[in-house]
């Protein structure tokens, strides 16, 4: 009875398995009340945090769009917690892009949480946006930005930027953050411009990134790492907790709200798996049994 | 009323529902939508590094605005003289407003004739559409090959040699947990390293050590393809978390109407395919 019931699900079409993964997302979006899981930070994201939050006022803080629409459910909830966290702490935000979708990513960052905080453009964070290249873009902020880049992302001269004044090359950062989804990213910040200037940096990345970038982290090349949407909602948590310290009440992140759907999704997904390698062995032994 | 915002949303749920409809079948929406994106991919990258990069970059330290650089010598009016046949060419012989050329020059930097080794090189590059001149297409490339290995040298060696080796070193005044750590790693790096070697067959000790380090390929491929689902999880919740926020009354239920006229239209498309196999299998 169990047997055939096994290799049944081992025959299950497709198509229903995809209803199912797409249910298990589903519901628990709709209804967020039905599933309550708990977020507790673990040691990567914390290491960012605390970084970060070493950072004083003034200090400034290079943070570089390497994203687009197609990971915006994973990295987004990051830049805008990392822009809270920065915006409430008074640190000077310069961002950059080393794909072109960044200039949409940073472009809405900024106006959700630039108002918020009461934050001026040129005073207190400036978009210098997208150069093509990569990581001959990344090489050329590390010895001469003014070589690249002429105007910021709206067209005003550099030169008539207040925060702008006194910047020439990465030196003149205090901590580099990468918002990360693949190449030109990470690896190309540790190894073109933090590795050879000692400058200190984060990465907030894809999950799909976390196994090629670890290696980086383990050495302390890069401090800590926000991993795909769980890191995002870890983040988050302890950025809302900050703020809370602070006595700033701030809307809450958006990738807390979406880890009842991921942790449903995973157990479905392991069931599965479950259920295909039994129905294998099942269908394997009836097999050879004739 | 339609506004800007909710044409935008319906655009974003009829596009997302399209390429969803794929999981059901390969279907004329979604090969349209696949067209869609690679086309404006392909349209939007071109014109992004054409205006972000070789007009102002390139363009524009061939030609500087000639109030930077005009010193009166005939070699700057012949030099200038070309720009005008570019912009002769570029505006349809003279029909079309002039915007890649603009009047008297590009921009303010100075003038970096230099910038003509990666003209021609990029010129050569085109050249590939020619298959006369194809051969000339070889020589950009060399120089793209000869520079990015010249470029990553130093800074692979640095952060993914150097650092390394040196942080898969043991470090024994560490306390037990972070030795067994370091000792796990070592092995690890070890036998993953015998496992590419195949200077030496793979017998005995070394391919006891080659079979330790596949394991720990396994675990390192395990642990990418968990993340690579989670990474996929995640976007699929931003995909339905979007198509959740369409379906409401502010959006004119985006969502429920352009999924139930998919649905009809996907089942009246299948009936039809349905027959024609039918028919073409008498």
């Amino acid at each position: 009875m169990m047997k055939n019931i096994f290799i049944k699900l081992g025959s299950l079409d497709r198509r229903i398995i995809f209803f199912v993964i797409g249910l298990s997302v589903l519901i628990p979006l709709i209804k967020p009340e039905w599933v309550t899981l708990p977020v507790r930070p673990k040691i990567h994201s914390q290491i960012v945090f605390d970084e970060l939050d070493k950072l004083k006022a003034g200090n400034k803080l290079l943070l570089s769009f390497e994203y687009g629409p197609s990971t915006k459910p994973e990295i987004h909830p990051m830049a805008i917690a990392l822009l809270k966290h920065m915006f409430a702490k008074d640190i000077k935000v310069y961002a950059t892009a080393l794909w072109a979708d960044g200039n949409f990513m940073s472009t809405d960052a900024f106006a959700e949480v630039s108002e918020e905080f009461g934050k001026e453009y040129g005073i207190d964070y400036v978009n210098l946006g997208f150069k093509p290249g990569g990581e001959p873009v990344v090489r050329g902020i590390a010895s001469d930005i003014r070589t690249l880049y002429d105007a910021d992302l709206k067209g005003t001269s550099i030169d008539d930027i207040p925060m702008m004044d006194g910047i020439v090359n990465i030196d003149n950062f205090d901590f580099v953050f990468s918002l990360s989804a693949g190449f030109p990213g990470s690896t190309e910040w540790v190894q073109y411009a933090c590795d050879p200037k000692n400058i200190p940096m984060s990465t907030g990345c894809t999950s799909i990134q976390v196994t090629d970038i670890i290696p980086y982290v383990e050495n302390e090349q890069i401090l800590g790492i926000l991993a795909g949407m769980p890191g995002a909602a870890e983040y988050e948590s302890l950025v809302d907790n900050k703020l809370r310290e602070m006595g700033k009440i701030s809307k809450p992140g958006k990738a807390t709200g979406m880890m009842a759907a991921q942790s449903i999704a995973h157990v479905m997904i392991v069931l599965f798996i479950i259920f295909g390698n039994i129905s294998y062995y099942v269908t394997r032994k009836k097999s050879r049994e004739g | 009323m339609f506004s800007a915002e909710i044409l935008g949303a319906w655009l974003v749920v009829l596009l997302s529902l399209c390429i969803f409809s794929y999981l059901y079948n390969d279907n004329p929406f979604y090969k349209a939508a696949e067209h869609l994106f690679i086309g404006i991919s392909a349209g939007y990258w071109a014109s992004l590094f054409f205006w972000t990069q070789i007009q102002p970059n390139l363009f524009g330290r061939l030609w500087p605005s000639r109030i930077v650089t005009d010193d009166g010598s005939i070699l700057k009016s012949i030099w200038y003289a070309i720009y005008e046949i570019l912009n002769f060419i570029t505006t349809g012989f003279g029909v079309l407003n002039r915007n890649v050329f603009p009047e008297g020059g590009i921009g303010e930097r100075e003038m970096q004739l230099s910038y003509v080794i990666p003209f021609i090189l990029g010129i050569f590059m085109l050249l590939r559409l020619v298959p006369k001149f194809g051969y000339l297409a070889r020589w950009a490339i060399a120089y793209i090959v000869g520079m990015t290995a010249g470029l990553r040298f130093y800074s692979f060696l640095n952060s993914n040699v150097r650092m390394q080796i040196q942080a898969s070193a043991i470090d024994f005044t560490a306390d037990w947990v972070g030795i067994i750590n370091a000792l796990i790693l070592f092995i690890g790096t070890l036998t993953g390293l015998i496992y590419f070697f195949f200077s030496k067959e793979h017998k005995g000790t070394i391919g006891t050590l080659s079979k330790i380090g596949i394991y720990f390929l396994m675990i390192k491929f395990g642990a990418s393809f968990g993340f690579a689902v989670m990474g996929r999880i995640s976007l699929l919740i931003g995909r339905m978390n979007d198509l959740k926020d369409y379906s409401t009354h502010e959006y004119y239920y985006a969502t429920p109407i352009i999924l139930i006229a998919m649905i009809i239209c996907l089942a009246i498309w299948a009936f039809m395919d349905k027959g024609k196999t039918n028919k073409d299998s008498i």
